[in-house]
């Protein structure tokens, strides 16, 4: 018995949902997929066909998804928490055993007209999940050794069988989110600051022990970890997405060469120019100004959802809430920091932007049950 | 923190007093309690909702900023190279001394295949064999179809056969340029130049690196994009260099001989003219060394500055000179010649008998073994250690080539009197012929020490004296006179007075164990003008014989003295020397007089 069952004072019904949606954050999200539809129709070299028009299509889809999900009561949503974890949790390890290669690593399921990355899934699932756990768990024991430990099981399993596909970007987001969910729940700070501690211990170990007696990696191993730490060590190799992305960045200056006047991404120098990488490319065409509108547009975004989630008192609805605008924010956060090389590269797309079906249709459902929860708040 | 009672008697008590029912009282507070604790939670969750909000608002602010800094740089312009440490093209060219070329750069290109963007890998394969008839059509075809993503095809192609590729048309056959190292004089002073070949190599430049020679020992300095492409200047006169080794690869012919080796050299600075070494070898396609044998039998060896030999009579001069230097004998001193010389178990022959005694100018000119022994054992073994060190004989000569180093001199193990005997006349020390030439250029220039060198007007300044004027002069009378009534009447050269000393030595079996009786090693070392002497020079062959007469003759006089003198026929006047002869009669002018 969820409090907001039993102590909705009002909840809108029928097509009066559709004036409680928060509508802010939908115009800012199609805002945010115009960036991507005019920088796809860029890269592709003013040719509309080639990745504009499906994604196009594809948000349009995911778009009436999003809206049909608001539609559904946020209890539902709670209610299908944990069958949406173990389903995403079987396909991730389905996607080991039948899963196609792409790009090297093993992420993808086919599932007939939908090519699925799980992983996707998952992100959303996971945050589902946990919001739900703390929703049920009564509020004294959310400090509870073993009540934390059960959710560290939650998040370690698909973010395990993430890193082995391998995707260290998704595995790092579910990491960060689900954590993200535990402390917005009022897990003591101490099990943070130990993991965080431990972390940092470990790393500065392995680092400490090179060159010693008791090394703990093998030296190639150091070598990688270098060329990740700092790719300038391998400027043809590692080194090369990042380069030619600070070399976009820095041409774009203030105002940037002018829409369709980008020479990095139209050169063909950059890989991935339409997907991980396509911020460089607005960052060349629309220069700073063009680059901090998009950032604007984000913040703008989780900034509603921020206060979507404090105003809203069912505990579940706004742990989801705040869960998944974490989630998204991870998400540009990461590519923004790893195009600028703030952070290494490690292979996640620019949210709502990139080319690409599979994480904007997730995140635009992620979007559906954050509106979910924003309509069927108790009020 | 006060618990708030769920059934407080007291208002129970009351409300049942009221008939009201008591168990409303218990979910009134049921909820209180539970909105208690709900906003309790609400406060620590809006707590760590701040937190979260201040961690979002810190990335946002980094982005930002970082994205600032970015805009603000100046920006940098896309670059072939793709901003790893570019590759240094543009090796600057070497010149003689006049500015003539000897090396410099042409721009070609390489050929490579990326077989994933090919077209039609079966026609490609089949033009590019019938472009390039060394390539296998079937292995290209199997390298095109495998999974290969990358390979070279051809390090260097001609423009033409660069058109040809061009018009087969598939994309997957692509160019990369590239920086070739020619040398269009061929030959000509190939082992000076040395030769170049590729080091790091990328599809859109290679590097090009000096292996041998000034090349690589200059190597630093002709990459450095510092000096904006001066070439490097070198001593040497191309037109003298093609015709000394034109001369010698004649003599060589002519003498039978393995080897052969020249050099031309001024005599105060020490600027190398010329140098040569036989057999050679052509820069622009060097032979690669020998695996087996001895490397002295490849081409890539330079005989006048690696190879170290035991050179014979050509170092009496030294031996009279340190005897002049010291006051021990004057010109005319005359010297026990009488032979054989024994000397504990070891006994020192001349060539001829020349009889009871010679003065120091005849046992030059006749070259006395014996004669040069009795002047040795008169300063002794340490002396004459002190002496040749001080000439450069005991050292490797610093001329700039990074085989110099390899040319180390061959040392006895124990200087003992014996071995002040043989040293004496030029066995037992075992010296490049390029040392030979710095000892004669000090004597040539009035007693200044000279260190080759191959650069044109280093700035160094003028050598230490190791002996004086006086000295110098003398012995330049005496090898003048070797040339004139001696054993280098060959070398007599009109209008040039030639000043020198023959050195016949035989060659030291390979396996130790006493020397050939009929290997030799013939020298001609000199200098001209013999008076005033502006370069010194020395040929040697490398076992010559001379087989016009009615026996084989292999002494330096009939061997290598003909050859030195035809290359100073030959090169006097390209270096500016005025023959000293009467002009003949103008009979021209004369005739127009009348």
């Amino acid at each position: 018995m969820s409090y907001l069952e039993t102590n909705a004072k009002y909840v809108p019904s029928g097509p009066r949902k559709l004036l409680y949606l928060n509508w802010p954050v939908i115009v800012l999200l199609c805002a945010v997929a115009g960036f991507g539809f005019l920088m796809l129709y860029s890269v592709a070299g003013g040719e509309s066909a080639r990745w504009m028009m499906p994604q196009i299509k594809r948000f349009g889809v995911g778009l009436v998804a999003m809206i049909v999900v608001a539609m559904v009561p946020i209890w539902f949503w709670r209610n299908m928490a944990l069958l949406g974890y173990a389903g995403s949790l079987a396909l991730l390890v389905a996607v080991d055993l039948v899963g196609e290669v792409g790009m090297g690593a093993q992420r993808w399921i086919d599932l007939g007209p939908l090519r699925l990355q799980p992983s996707e899934l998952m992100k959303v699932a996971l945050v589902m999940l946990l919001a739900a756990y703390y929703d049920w768990l009564p509020l004294r024991k959310t400090s509870h050794p073993f009540w934390v430990l059960l959710p560290v099981g939650l998040i370690v399993a698909p973010t395990m069988l993430t890193l082995a596909q391998p995707d260290l970007g998704t595995a790092l987001l579910l990491l960060i989110g689900g954590a993200t969910v535990m402390f917005a729940a009022g897990v003591h700070w101490g099990y943070f600051l130990t993991v965080i501690a431990a972390g940092v211990g470990t790393v500065y170990a392995v680092f400490a022990s090179r060159g010693t007696s008791w090394q703990l990696l093998k030296d190639y191993q150091y070598r990688r970890i270098d060329t990740f730490i700092d790719p300038s060590n391998d400027p043809l190799g590692a080194g090369y997405h990042i380069t030619q992305a600070k070399i976009a960045l820095g041409s774009g200056g203030w105002t940037g060469r002018g829409f369709m006047q980008g020479t990095q991404s139209r050169l063909n120098f950059l890989p991935e120019k339409h997907t991980d990488f396509i911020f460089t490319t607005l960052a060349e065409e629309f220069g700073f100004v063009g680059a901090s509108t998009l950032l604007g547009l984000y913040a703008l975004i989780c900034l509603f959802c921020l206060v979507s989630a404090i105003g809203n008192r069912d505990r579940f609805a706004a742990l989801v809430t705040l869960g998944i605008a974490m989630t998204f924010f991870l998400f540009f956060a990461v590519n923004m920091s790893m195009v600028m090389g703030l952070a290494p590269v490690v292979g996640v797309p620019l949210p709502m932007v990139s080319y690409g079906g599979s994480a904007m249709l997730v995140l635009l459902l992620a979007f559906g049950i954050v509106q979910s929860a924003h309509v069927h708040k108790p009020r | 923190m006060i618990r708030r009672p769920l059934r407080p008697l007291a208002r129970i008590l009351k409300a049942r007093e009221r008939g009201e029912n008591p168990d409303a009282i218990e979910r009134e507070n049921l909820r209180l309690r539970h909105e208690e604790a709900r906003d309790r939670s609400r406060s620590r969750a809006e707590g760590r909702l701040l937190v979260l909000g201040a961690a979002f608002a810190l990335v946002f602010g980094t982005v930002g900023l970082r994205m600032a800094a970015m805009a603000g740089a100046p920006a940098e312009e896309p670059r072939a190279t793709a901003g790893g440490n570019p590759i240094i093209a543009q090796r600057a060219d070497i010149t003689d001394r006049k500015g003539r070329v000897l090396a410099t750069n042409l721009d070609t290109y390489a050929l490579y295949a990326q077989p994933p963007q090919m077209v039609d890998p079966v026609r490609s394969a089949r033009e590019l064999a019938a472009i390039f008839p060394e390539l296998d059509e079937e292995e290209l075809l199997e390298d095109f179809t495998g999974p290969r993503k990358f390979l070279w095809i051809r390090k260097q192609i001609s423009p033409e056969q660069r058109q040809a590729v061009h018009d087969i048309g598939d994309p997957g056959l692509l160019f990369g340029p590239r920086e070739m190292r020619i040398y269009p004089n061929g030959p000509v002073a190939a082992h000076i130049l040395g030769g170049a070949s590729y080091g790091r190599e990328g599809v859109s430049s290679a590097e090009v690196i000096g292996v041998a020679g000034v090349e690589r020992r200059f190597d630093a300095y002709l990459r450095d994009p510092a000096n904006e492409g001066a070439p490097l200047q070198l001593s040497l006169d191309l037109s003298v260099q093609a015709a000394v080794e034109e001369v010698l690869a004649g003599g060589m012919n002519l003498l039978n001989a393995r080897g052969a080796a020249a050099v031309l050299m001024e005599a105060d600075s020490g600027e190398i003219v010329a140098m040569a070494s036989l057999p050679d070898f052509d820069p622009n396609n060097r032979p690669r060394p020998l695996t087996q044998g001895s490397p002295a039998d490849s081409p890539l060896f330079n005989r006048m500055v690696q190879g170290v030999y035991e050179l014979g009579s050509v170092f009496k001069i030294f031996t009279v000179a340190q005897g002049l230097e010291m006051g021990l004998v004057k010109p005319s001193t005359m010297i026990d010649t009488k032979g054989p010389m024994t000397w504990g178990r070891f006994r020192i022959r001349d060539f001829h008998d020349y009889g009871p005694e010679l003065s120091v100018t005849d046992v030059i000119v006749e070259s006395s073994n014996i004669g040069t022994s009795r002047i040795a054992l008169m300063f002794g073994a340490e002396k004459q250690r002190e002496f040749l060190d001080k000439l450069g004989m005991l050292e490797p000569t610093e001329v700039e080539m990074v085989e110099a180093p390899t040319g180390k001199p061959l040392l006895p193990a124990q200087w003992s009197e014996i071995s002040t005997m043989t040293i004496s006349y030029g066995h037992g020390l075992s010296v490049s012929p390029l040392h030979l030439a710095a000892g004669y250029a000090t004597l040539a220039n009035g007693g200044l020490k000279v260190t080759p060198t191959l650069l044109h007007d280093a700035a160094r300044g003028p050598g230490e004296r190791v002996v004086s004027e006086e000295t110098a002069a003398a012995s330049r009378a005496m090898l003048r006179a070797v040339v004139s009534r001696g054993t280098a009447s060959l070398g007599d050269v009109e209008g040039y007075e030639v000043g020198g000393k023959t050195g016949t030595a035989d060659k030291p079996r390979e396996n130790g164990g006493g020397y050939y009786d009929d290997k030799v090693i013939a020298t001609f070392a000199g200098m001209f003008p013999a008076l005033d002497p502006k370069y010194v020079f020395v040929v040697t062959f490398d076992e010559p014989v001379e087989t016009t007469g009615s026996i084989p003759r292999r002494t330096a006089g009939w061997t290598a003295v003909p050859v030195a003198a035809e290359m100073i026929r030959r090169t006097a006047p390209l270096l500016g020397l005025r023959p000293q002869v009467e002009g003949a009669p103008e009979q021209g002018i004369s005739l127009a007089a009348n």
